[in-house]
């Protein structure tokens, strides 16, 4: 599975101090609507969380594996509808095996995701 | 039970329909089932389950427990769950095309429409994942 460009579209990305921050908008065309839920499409956390992942991946040029989540709050509903366009805050901090991630799930109004974990290469 | 359509328990279709099968349920535990196909949306480059779809398929287990004790109280759609935090998610492996995932789920305390459950997820005896979540079932 690749979520980019099938999830969602990357639209910028920048750093910004010791965080980057990738602007992206999710696909409301996306198959994962039709199944969660049908008639409702809510955007699935796990997508969200995938989504960190990829960012991540994107940032370090390597494959991850997410090893652990210490905590992962998930604070809003995110639909395509709600929230076309999403910025994703990543921090990563280098350990001995991967990275110590934490990321954010915002817009303008709301944040949507809060997210503390290892990855490991 | 056995013989329980699982979209009686749960309003998730496919593609992201991640849980086949509630082998048990009592009041405070169930165990679920997923085989992993081919064609499941969280399936790596790598053939394996991403951790991803791992937490998705954790989260189904809790909806579709929750759907059955719904539905025997007499509901006739199933309940729609969301994630409302996940905790202390440990993968150690990840399933292949083919393997079958049972998944116990653990019931704790509910506040609030928010139920605390813990969950873990084996193939063939052996734990794949484990984490703690809160499930906010919309009522």
């Amino acid at each position: 599975m690749k979520l980019e460009n099938n999830y969602y579209k990357l639209i910028s990305m920048h750093h910004e101090g010791l965080s980057s921050r990738f602007h992206i908008a999710l696909r409301k065309e996306c198959d994962v609507y039709i199944g969660h839920f049908p008639g409702d499409p809510v955007s699935p956390g796990a997508c969200n969380i995938q989504t960190i992942k990829e960012c991540a991946e994107q940032l370090t040029g390597k494959e991850l594996r997410i090893s652990t989540i210490r905590q992962c709050r998930l604070t809003a509903v995110v639909t395509p509808v709600v929230c076309p366009e999403l910025d994703v805050i990543i921090n990563l901090q280098s350990l001995e095996q991967g990275y110590a991630v934490t990321a954010r799930i915002i817009d303008a109004e709301k944040t949507y995701m809060e997210y503390k974990g290892e990855m490991t290469v | 039970m056995k013989n329980e359509d699982i979209k009686k328990l749960i309003p998730q279709r496919d593609p992201i329909l991640m849980v086949d099968k509630l082998l048990e349920a009592d009041s405070s535990k169930s165990l679920t089932s997923l085989t992993v196909r081919a064609d499941n949306y969280f399936i790596g480059e790598d053939g394996k389950l991403e951790e991803s779809g791992l937490i998705e398929h954790i989260a189904q287990s809790a909806s579709a427990f929750a759907g059955y004790m719904a539905v025997e109280k007499g509901a006739t759609e199933p309940p729609v769950g969301y994630i409302g935090e996940i905790r202390k998610f440990c993968c150690y492996h990840r399933p292949r095309v083919g393997d079958e995932l049972v998944t116990t789920i653990i019931i704790g305390a509910e506040v609030g429409g928010v139920t605390s459950i813990n969950g873990e997820s084996r193939v063939q005896g052996k734990l794949m994942a484990e984490t703690q979540m809160k499930i906010y079932i919309r009522p």
